[in-house]
């Protein structure tokens, strides 16, 4: 007998699995799936942008507004000298035509390699609840980006910003139908508090979140 | 790992000793406590939420077959390809296997209790596989010779920066920092070479969704990620009962499990991952496995015990057990301590090689009311005692001690007899004085303090006087 | 109103003014309180223990001693939590005893849950003045949401003086036989009680059950602190006179 069907004889059995109750429970299971009821909610007071404004900077993100995509260069700029951080990034291919050079900096649109110091990138959506990023994978949105260059800055448009989780995986199930193969909650800079309890930022993710909110209304 | 639960009463005593794991103790109570309390005012009703959360788990695991069908199902579907384990010595071997078959030389591993149970990195090692643990805590353990956690999310909850810094500089083979930020740093960079060029990742799984064969990881320093979209070859080790329905659920659990572990609103990084790199993707794995392991979990569903089942792992139970606080996790001996080790390892590892971890709980219930899916704890050690009375695997002096005072206290004449002679042999030897220093007959409770005298006459005689006189009246 | 008092065998052996200050508050209440001569224990050390054979031979002599009554009422938050939250498991599967449980663990009540809530005490008897802190016992508070009760008595005082402690909720490390068993970890617990108690800086601690009592007694005596402990009964009621006593 194989493993699987060692273990699930013996789940069956514990359970009093029939045929019967098996075609009942499956029923029952497909109908809970299809419900997709949500549970309760977290607590925002405010609008969904300032309450994911507070949420982020409680994270130790740093959150600044631009109106339109165009400034995006000349804010990261600022952002960067500002650090002390080297004017170069790596970015996801929608912002390869914003005109970085204007702004000083050398940015290309290529995955990173481990060797970049600075990643670009946007966003599906962005939670409110919590002040976090949602990040789907893909061919243009290369999960890496967001992950192992020290410094992250990501733009998000306003009115990408929901209330909660459940209504980004709504948005997920609408607009791209399948999910994708890592969707990537984002909330602040990497931590560990694993020496003394203490909280150091930086761990082996970034050590600094940015985040452009585009277009606040 | 190997049981050394049996262990427990004299490992206690040493830890009671430690002054500087007190210390350390101390610190960390605080932290996680009110950190937690403070977490939970964030939800609109936190206890309508933890009553969601023990619904849908009690629903998963009433029909826990067919939702693991389903998961396997909506899994494979998407390029992974799904294992099952019976125990330990399956799950090394088929990694072992899977190893063999990527021409794996190494693994980087995120959080895993499964593959602790199986004691995994032995094997890979036996097996010429390097295994390298990249979450902070499990890799400070790694190089400390493989030593076991001492709590399920903190788990080197028990050292100090000191320990931590004397131990890198011995095995970095750089000077010593003093500053956690640096420890910090120079971990990140220590560890970093090892993400880029490990062939596998080995990650553990906080929850599966089986809408969508997805695995969930809950972790806050990057290394989850790390570990499966750096290899081309990703494998889930994870138990049964952490099969989940629907991405909604997940929204649920999410809103608890952070709260509870260490009061953060959500943890830094939250990642479902389904399936092998797409087409055009440059990252992610090429190949994805998981192994769904019994351990012992089969035999509890459905019956007297699978409320444990319902189980996220956040570790709120030992954050607040008095006992806990008192000795630290290694007391526990295996890989789960706390209120919920000492339900877990009895039925993981065997009754009789865990006696005193059910006994060693005052069923204060401070576990069961933080815990996010409502399990009754106290109940479950309870009944574990009385599985232990069962099974005659009680000391006889206890089975005596309980008959004697059973038998006494149904007979009202003895009863009355024998308890005038006690109090006036205690009230004896308390010689005048407020408090007994020492006695004899109970010694484990005047080594740490003394016993108050009594007033030297029952309540049944004096009411019996009183009555008389008010008769007599 | 036809009160049992179930005295419980920590407060018969060790502190009988606790059951006969139990007695004045009742009294003081305007209930009818008897005192039935049997009895001995709840059963509670045997079942916590896993020994429920022996825990349902004790429960099935409770039952038949208080079954009559109105209202049972323990000075004991373990031991009435036990005939209230846990004797109708004890039953199991005998016919109609399940039943007849269920009715007796629906009357029974920890002394200060049932002088606020059904008695409705407004005034109580005693008179003591000082600073004080208290000790919230595990059963009581967790098994029977006794918070506010003995609060609420205690504030019918005007000379006390109540000052919350840190990690006033927090198990004093009895735990019954526990503090038998594993003496040394009961102890440690116990100290951070102490600890606690000290830093409050009040005359008493006073608490709601036995077990903890002597635990705390007996620890703060171990390390020489002269705090005063204190059942909460006693504080309510104030002096016993002959009569009374």
């Amino acid at each position: 007998m194989s493993s699987r069907e060692d273990i699930l004889g013996r789940v069956r059995r514990q359970l009093g699995r029939t045929p019967e109750n098996a075609v009942r429970g499956r029923s029952a299971m497909e109908g809970y799936i299809a419900a997709r009821a949500p549970g309760p909610h977290g607590i925002i007071s405010g609008d969904l942008v300032s309450h994911f404004r507070d949420k982020s900077a409680a994270l130790s993100s740093s959150v600044e507004d631009i109106t339109d995509l165009a400034q995006a260069p000349a804010a990261i700029a600022r952002y960067l000298a500002s650090h002390g951080l080297p004017q170069q990034a790596v970015c996801w291919p929608r912002f390869a035509a914003l005109d970085w050079k204007a702004a000083g900096l050398q940015v290309e649109s290529r995955p990173t390699h481990g060797a970049d110091l600075v990643g670009i990138s946007g966003c599906f959506c962005a939670l409110a609840e919590t002040g976090t990023l949602m990040l789907c994978s893909g061919v243009d949105t290369p999960a890496a980006l967001s992950l192992l260059p020290e410094t992250h800055i990501a733009i998000v448009a306003a009115e990408r910003i929901v209330a909660g989780m459940e209504e980004a995986w709504t948005l997920l199930r609408s607009e791209l139908g399948e999910v994708p193969r890592a969707v990537n909650f984002i909330s602040g800079p990497s931590r560990t508090g694993d020496i003394e309890q203490t909280i150091v930022l930086g761990a082996h993710g970034p050590y600094r979140v940015h985040i452009l909110i585009l277009g606040t209304p | 790992m190997q049981v050394r639960s049996m262990h427990f009463k004299a490992r206690a005593g040493e830890k009671l000793a430690d002054a500087q794991l007190q210390v350390n103790l101390g610190r960390a109570k605080s932290k996680f406590v009110d950190k937690r309390a403070h977490a939970i005012l964030d939800l609109e009703d936190f206890e309508a939420t933890r009553g969601a959360a023990k619904e849908l788990r009690d629903l998963t695991l009433g029909d826990l077959d067919l939702w693991l069908e389903r998961f396997e199902t909506e899994a494979t579907k998407r390029g992974a390809t799904v294992l099952w384990a019976r125990d330990g010595a399956e799950v090394c071997q088929m990694v072992i296997d899977i190893g063999r078959r990527h021409g794996v030389r190494k693994v980087t591993k995120s959080k895993s209790m499964l593959s602790e149970e199986a004691g995994l990195n032995q094997a890979l090692g036996a097996a010429g596989i390097q295994p390298v643990e990249t979450d902070l805590g499990e890799y400070i353990l790694q190089i400390n010779d493989n030593e076991p956690p001492s709590h399920i999310i903190a788990p080197v909850f028990h050292k100090s920066k000191e320990d931590v810094s004397a131990l890198f500089a011995r095995t970095h083979h750089l000077p010593p920092k003093t500053d956690i930020q640096e420890m910090t740093r120079e971990a990140r960079e220590v560890l970093r070479p090892h993400f880029l060029s490990a062939e596998m990742g080995i990650s553990g799984g906080n929850f599966l969704v089986a809408e969508t064969g997805s695995v969930a990881l809950v972790t806050n320093e990057g290394n989850g990620r790390m570990v499966t979209t750096m290899p081309g070859v990703h494998v889930v080790i994870t138990g049964i009962e952490k099969v989940i329905p629907t991405l909604e659920d997940l929204a649920t659990l999410m809103r608890l499990l952070p709260r509870s572990a260490t009061g953060q609103s959500i943890s830094n990084y939250f990642s479902l991952l389904t399936g092998t790199a797409r087409s055009g993707e440059t990252d992610g794995p090429a190949h994805m496995y998981f192994i769904l392991v019994d351990g012992g979990r089969a035999d509890m569903v459905g019956g007297e015990f699978a409320e444990m089942l319902r189980c996220i792992r956040c570790g709120a139970c030992m954050n607040h057990c008095p006992v806990y606080q008192a000795v630290g996790g290694h007391a526990y001996g295996w890989v789960y301590p706390g209120p919920m080790g000492s339900v877990l390892t009895p039925l993981f590892a065997g009754i009789e090689n865990a006696i005193d971890l059910p006994q060693a709980a005052t069923l204060c219930n401070q576990c069961g009311v933080v815990c996010p899916v409502k399990i009754p704890l106290p109940e479950l050690l309870r009944r574990l005692r009385e599985k232990q009375v069962e099974q005659r695997l009680r000391p006889r002096s206890e089975r005596l001690a309980l008959n004697l005072w059973s038998w006494v206290a149904q007979r009202p004449a003895w009863y009355a007899l024998a308890t005038k002679w006690a109090v006036r042999y205690l009230n004896w030897l308390a010689g005048g004085r407020a408090n007994i220093p020492v006695l004899g007959v109970a010694p484990e409770w005047t080594l740490g303090r003394d016993f108050p005298a009594p007033e030297g006459r029952t309540f049944r005689e004096l009411y019996a006087e009183r009555q008389a006189k008010r008769g007599a009246r | 109103m036809r009160v049992g008092l179930f005295v419980t065998c920590l407060v018969d052996l060790m502190r009988p003014r606790i059951g006969f200050s139990a007695l004045k508050l009742l009294e003081t209440a305007g209930c009818e309180v008897v005192v039935p001569a049997t009895q001995t224990c709840c059963g509670q050390p045997a079942y916590n223990s896993g020994d429920r054979a022996n825990a349902l031979a004790l429960a099935k002599k409770v039952l038949s001693e208080f079954e009559d009554c109105d209202y049972v009422v323990a000075p004991s938050g373990s031991c009435a939590g036990t005939i209230r939250s846990h004797y109708v498991d004890l039953a199991g599967d005998e016919p109609g005893l399940a039943a007849r449980m269920a009715k007796l663990s629906a009357k029974t009540y920890e002394l200060t849950d049932f002088l606020v809530n059904v008695a409705k005490l407004q005034q109580v008897p005693g008179s003591y003045a000082g600073s004080i802190t208290y000790h919230d016992s595990c059963a009581g508070l967790r098994e029977l949401g006794v918070k506010a009760q003995p609060r609420a008595l205690l504030a019918q005082m005007p000379g006390v003086r109540l000052r919350e402690m840190s990690g006033a909720e927090d198990c004093c490390g009895f735990g019954g036989t526990f503090s038998l068993k594993f003496g040394a970890i009961s102890a440690a617990i116990a100290e951070k009680k102490c600890a606690d108690i000290a830093a409050a800086d009040v005359d008493a601690v006073v608490l709601g059950d036995l077990g903890c009592m002597l635990n705390i007694e007996g620890k703060l005596s171990r390390m020489g602190a002269a705090t005063k402990v204190l059942h909460v009964a006693e504080v309510l009621a104030g002096n016993l006179d002959q009569e009374e006593r």
